[in-house]
């Protein structure tokens, strides 16, 4: 009497029903937490947007590219990205075939603040919009590209202040999400 | 006395077969997460990421023990398990796998896997990052 209730116990239908239970439930915890890949845009385009930033100043001082005697420089806005040693190549895999970068740099003299006295861009501007929707905690938002707004103070040779702003902005949905 | 006897026995089995279960459910977990393709996306985003922060002339040396030791389980020469194509990184741990992901800093990139007195992989690979030479045409 005692052995079958112990042959029941370890065998019993009820006994295999909880070990599949759990361990569906580990496998599935398992594949939620390894399944989707690493999202690393948001470090990106923090990298980006301090790479941006080194090539416009340093020690404080904006370099003397970014202006001529007229005050700025409007072509530096086209050998910026080549200057700074950017390549928005990307590798295989991405299934639109168009440039996953995307930043933008405005100067502000410090009496207007709202309006940016020069700026200029590089990169795909059709991420830019995707930066200023309000992301919640929601899956389909996951899927937009990751922006850093960077913000700093800087001066010209001839000691103008200036609030330097620059927006990076990084897409790769493709290798950061589970689409 | 043999009633009691009997219990034990069936606790016993019972116990251990619990023990074997969460035994094979941790190396389950473990062997997931040191997975050739959990590992060589890790690795593959971890090395553009060092690679887009760093400036010509850095020398840069990565830990790459596990990556080495699942690499050599698979019949993967360590040597050749990090590759720089172009401005991608490629990472590859076992046959018919590997992960790439590019890097925007426009620099030319070097990867070597470090080897002890004994020539053998330490398992640390080394980055050096140069300025790009420019071909005039």
């Amino acid at each position: 009497m005692n052995n079958k209730r112990g042959t029941d116990k370890i065998l019993s239908i009820y006994w295999f029903v909880v070990l599949t239970l759990v361990a569906g439930g580990i496998f599935a915890m398992v594949y939620v937490f390894y399944g989707p890949p690493y999202d690393v845009r948001d470090i990106e385009s923090e990298i980006f947007a301090e790479r941006i930033a080194d090539c416009i100043s340093k020690q404080g001082i904006i370099d003397s590219n970014f202006f001529t005697k007229d005050g700025f420089n409007k072509d530096i806005g086209n050998t910026f990205t080549q200057r700074c040693n950017f390549n928005f190549n990307v590798e295989e895999g991405y299934t639109k075939d168009e440039i996953q970068y995307f930043y933008k740099v405005e100067f502000y003299i410090l009496k207007d603040l709202t309006n940016p006295s020069f700026s200029f861009f590089d990169g795909n501007s059709n991420w830019e919009s995707e930066c200023f929707i309000q992301k919640k905690n929601d899956k389909n938002y996951v899927r937009l590209a990751k922006c850093t707004e960077k913000r700093f103070y800087a001066l010209s040779e001839d000691g103008n202040q200036y609030l330097i702003k620059i927006l990076s902005v990084i897409g790769k949905s493709e290798k950061n999400v589970k689409q | 006395m043999k009633k009691r006897g009997t219990i034990l026995v069936e606790n016993i089995v019972f116990i251990i077969l619990n023990i074997i279960f969460l035994s094979v459910l941790v190396l389950f977990l473990v062997k997931q997460g040191s997975g050739a393709i959990v590992l060589e996306q890790t690795y593959s985003k971890q090395i553009t990421m060092i690679i887009d922060s760093a400036k010509p002339e850095m020398e840069i040396k990565l830990d790459m023990e596990k990556g080495k030791k699942l690499a050599e389980d698979k019949g993967i020469d360590f040597g050749s398990a990090v590759k720089i194509i172009d401005n991608a990184v490629k990472v590859r741990l076992s046959e018919g796998s590997g992960y790439s992901y590019s890097f925007f800093n426009d620099v030319r990139v070097s990867a070597s896997a470090a080897k002890d007195e004994k020539g053998k992989y330490t398992g640390v690979y080394v980055f050096k990052v140069n300025e790009k030479i420019l071909q005039n045409e």
